[in-house]
């Protein structure tokens, strides 16, 4: 059993869901983030994955049957949301009316982007652990 | 005689072995992808193939080692699922099909441990 090459596959789906992770707990820290100092607002980001293809060094793996590589991201992006409005007149941003524009971070949105990442992280540690408790038990083949 | 009936065999139990093993590759790239927006999932096509063999059998035939010859687990790639949302590939599924399999491959090794403890105990002479 060629298990490296499983826990590869495991590995980059991880470090993937990683990053979707870290780009949420990001838009959650900026939730209520108001303009930047260059006037600009912060964004809410968004990873886009896709599946990896093989390197150059690896093609020739190809001949022997592995052509499977897992996951990679492709790029993270940002997704233009509308502003929103938040009376506070004592804020020394707030407009004549009294209003602060806050980033549009949707909190449910990325609540549920955290749970699904979650989710789909420790699918990934069952695949590896599958492949570990696989790979073990092949090498007591002949033990006793 | 003994060896050419024995090889056949190991040579099953090391396809199916080889097989089970990339098919765990399969089901952790489909895990991996979770989240890949037009991911189409992988599979192994190996049992399909073991289809003549298994009538042969149950004809009560002798399988031959040519009969293998053909025979080799490789992957196929399904087509993209479009559903509801990004998803392409159903979590729960993966898993009970991961889990599956490592119990296979596992009863494989016991096969392969079973077989060899045979022959060691023949070379024992059965002491």
């Amino acid at each position: 059993m060629d298990y490296r090459n499983a826990f590869a596959i495991s590995a980059s789906g991880m470090s993937v869901e990683k990053l979707r992770l870290d780009v949420t707990a990001a838009n959650l820290a900026n939730i209520h983030s108001g303009k930047k100092v260059d006037g600009t607002m912060f964004q809410p980001m968004q990873v886009i994955s896709g599946e990896a293809q093989a390197g150059f060094s690896t093609q020739f793996e190809q001949l022997s049957g592995a052509e499977l590589h897992g996951a990679q991201v492709v790029g993270v992006t940002t997704t233009p949301t509308e502003p929103h409005m938040v009376y506070q007149p004592g804020n020394p941003d707030a407009d004549d009316k009294g209003f602060v524009t806050e980033t549009g971070v949707n909190q449910v949105t990325e609540m549920v982007n955290m749970a699904s990442a979650l989710r789909a992280y420790e699918a990934n540690v069952v695949a590896m652990n599958a492949a570990k408790t696989m790979a073990l038990k092949a090498l007591e083949l002949g033990g006793s | 005689m003994v060896q050419k009936t024995e090889a056949v065999t190991n040579a099953m139990l090391k396809m199916a072995l080889d097989a089970a093993s990339l098919n765990h590759q399969a089901i952790a790239n489909n895990i991996a992808n979770i989240n890949t927006q037009g991911y189409a999932p992988v599979r192994v096509s190996f049992e399909e193939q073991m289809d003549s063999i298994r009538e042969t059998l149950e004809e009560g035939g002798k399988v031959k080692s040519d009969m293998l010859s053909g025979i080799q687990p490789v992957l196929v790639r399904g087509q993209p699922l479009v559903g509801d949302g990004d998803r392409t590939t159903e979590l729960d599924m993966e898993t009970a099909k991961l889990a599956e399999n490592t119990v296979h491959y596992e009863a494989l090794l016991k096969v392969v441990g079973m077989r060899m403890s045979m022959v060691n105990s023949a070379i024992r002479e059965g002491k």
